[in-house]
């Protein structure tokens, strides 16, 4: 029996965490219909509210925290900074409407699409890697994505994306409708998130990600250890693009239409925003920084209206200024003065303890 | 035959020419000592050798095959370990993934964890926190640990008593002594005490020739030479 014990102890404090926040997450939508005079049965079928409208937040909070979490594989994990990150979740929204609309394909063949159309982009993308390093593979990544920026726009194309106008109105199958089903695509995009997190958290505590850590701090000693840091790249590249494909692919299926913007280079100063408002390199810093970026931008237009742009951009110089690791990095760094100081106090009382026995 | 050697070596690092004609020969079981002044060259040799900055011409043999136009990581993973200057180890990493990470086989490292535990005991204790809480001289004995984590049969090792209390400079000169008991070694070192000590040849480069090549035993006694090459006695 105890010999149990010790592996449930770890599994527990391995996923504590997560298990909370899921718990919570589940829980938030009843617990903000019963705050709002909503019973339960009521929030599960999805009626007009409270609840229902901050589920619709909470999704767009969802995709945007996969979407920033692939961003951090490749420059908070690996060090790559490529500017064409929104690319990769463009590529992933329009493929996926152009597909269910345009061609007219089902669902899964769809979803399936989208992941074959992201490894391909993050191919593209790594077609530069071996020729230019760091603010060259920005530049050539911001060049590519601007490309896709003005194909996506042109009128030729207008008949599949929509040209600058967005695309709008692809068929959605009815089990996955954001407006009949809310609480069952709150879960589809939170269990992607999740699935999303555990893989790379996964990913980064395995003897891979302390060759993407290597590769961040020092190439040149990674490659001097043995290791062609290419292919390392390349796999970050492509993890993360199917991530932020499948974010683009949940965006269309949500949002009535997808506009341009996803794809220019505001999109990916979105995610640099993101990761930098929760900590880069930390992954849950990704989710948190996700979560501070969209409600901050709702909550402040809502109270503020115009005015909003210019005190959400004060509020990010705040917290650059105040959180230089961002939110979960300065957490992390003070955790460990905080277990000295505690360590200390034990001691103290250790001491103690002996002395009056 | 020499392990390693290198013949009429000349590097470019962008338009700079660095290395101008650099001759060494490294026979197997010897500590050979790189020897010249700061920006003579020294550096750039070892990373020629191991492909970071490849060599423009010239050859460069290791076991009678030759090295140039190979990728840094073949170099690395044909048994050349390499310890950077400036305690080059990774910050992010803990101590005990520092030196997994060298494993170039599985089991490396557990094989090997003993032994350079004996060699930097300070490192047993540090194990589990990460690069960034160690002192220099225990940043500086993680990274000539985590050479020796793979089958290597030649060290490249750079600047390893840099910056060190002399206390720690004796126990980074033992450990090295050791550790060529069954590894090859190209030292590069400033303090000519600790190379002299060390080497059993050396080499000196100078504006990135190889200039001046021997038994450590007679340069010892040399006085001119060192005066005049190293600006030392």
């Amino acid at each position: 029996m105890t010999s149990f014990a010790p592996t449930r102890a770890s599994l527990w404090s391995r996923y504590r965490l997560v298990a909370v926040a899921l718990i919570a997450a589940v829980a938030f939508p009843f617990i903000v219909g019963l705050l709002s005079g909503q019973s339960p049965a009521a929030v599960l079928a999805g009626e007009a509210g409270n609840a229902k409208f901050l589920q619709g937040l909470a999704i767009e909070v969802f995709i945007l925290a996969l979407y920033a979490l692939s961003y951090d594989l490749v420059l908070g994990v690996t060090g790559l900074l490529s500017f064409g990150h929104a690319m990769f979740f463009a590529v992933g929204a329009y493929a996926s409407g152009i597909m269910l609309k345009s061609f007219g394909w089902p669902f899964w063949v769809t979803f399936i699409g989208v992941l074959v159309a992201a490894v391909v982009n993050a191919l593209l993308f790594g077609l530069v890697l071996p020729r230019v390093k760091g603010i060259a593979f920005a530049l050539v990544t911001l060049g590519l994505s601007s490309v896709f920026f003005i194909v996506v726009q042109s009128s030729e194309l207008a008949k599949y994306t929509g040209a600058d106008v967005g695309l709008q109105g692809a068929p959605v199958p009815e089990w996955i409708d954001t407006n009949v089903h809310r609480f069952r695509v709150y879960l589809i995009t939170l269990a992607a998130l999740t699935i999303a997190y555990l893989i790379y958290r996964a990913i980064v505590r395995a003897p891979t990600g302390a060759v993407l850590l290597a590769n961040r701090e020092n190439e040149e000693r990674a490659l001097s250890l043995g290791y062609n840091t290419f292919w390392f790249k390349l796999f970050a590249l492509v993890v993360s693009s199917l991530t932020a494909g499948v974010a683009g692919f949940l965006w269309t299926v949500q949002q009535p239409i997808v506009t341009p913007q996803v794809a220019g280079l505001g999109w990916t100063v979105a995610a640099l925003l993101m990761i930098l408002i929760g900590g880069v390199g930390t992954l849950t810093g990704a989710i948190v920084g996700a979560a501070v970026f969209r409600l901050l931008e709702y909550y402040l237009e809502r109270w503020f209206g115009g005015t909003a742009p210019v005190l959400v951009g004060a509020s990010y110089i705040a917290i650059v200024l105040f959180l230089p690791y961002g939110i979960v990095g300065t957490w992390r760094a003070r955790t460990v003065n905080r277990r000295q100081g505690l360590d200390r106090l034990r001691r103290l009382f250790g001491i103690r303890a002996r002395r009056s026995q | 035959m020499a392990l390693l050697s290198l013949s009429e070596v000349n590097t470019f690092i962008d338009q700079y020419h660095i290395l101008e004609g650099v001759d060494l020969a490294v026979g197997e079981g010897e500590i050979v000592a790189l020897l010249g002044r700061n920006g003579a060259g020294k550096t750039t040799t070892l990373k020629t050798i191991l492909g970071l900055t490849p060599a423009a011409s010239g050859t460069i043999e290791f076991r009678g095959q030759s090295l140039t136009n190979r990728r840094p990581y073949e170099i690395a993973a044909g048994g050349i370990g390499y310890v950077p200057e400036h305690r080059a180890i990774f910050r992010d990493l803990t101590v005990e993934e520092n030196l997994r990470i060298a494993e170039r086989e599985k089991g490396d490292y557990a094989k090997r964890k003993d032994m350079i535990l004996s060699l930097f005991p300070d490192l047993a204790r540090l194990i589990e926190l990460p690069g960034t809480k160690l002192s220099g001289g225990q940043q500086q004995m993680l990274a000539v640990g985590r050479a020796l984590v793979p089958d290597n049969d030649l060290l490249l090792i750079d600047e390893p008593s840099e910056g060190l209390a002399p206390i720690l400079i004796q126990q980074m000169m033992e450990a090295i002594k050791e550790l060529s008991s069954d590894t090859t070694v190209l030292l590069v070192e400033q303090n000519f005490i600790v190379a002299s000590r060390l080497a059993s040849t050396y080499v000196i480069i100078e504006e990135g020739k190889s200039v001046h090549a021997g038994a450590m035993a007679d340069l010892v006694d040399d006085d001119e030479t060192i005066m005049r090459f190293l600006g030392a006695a």
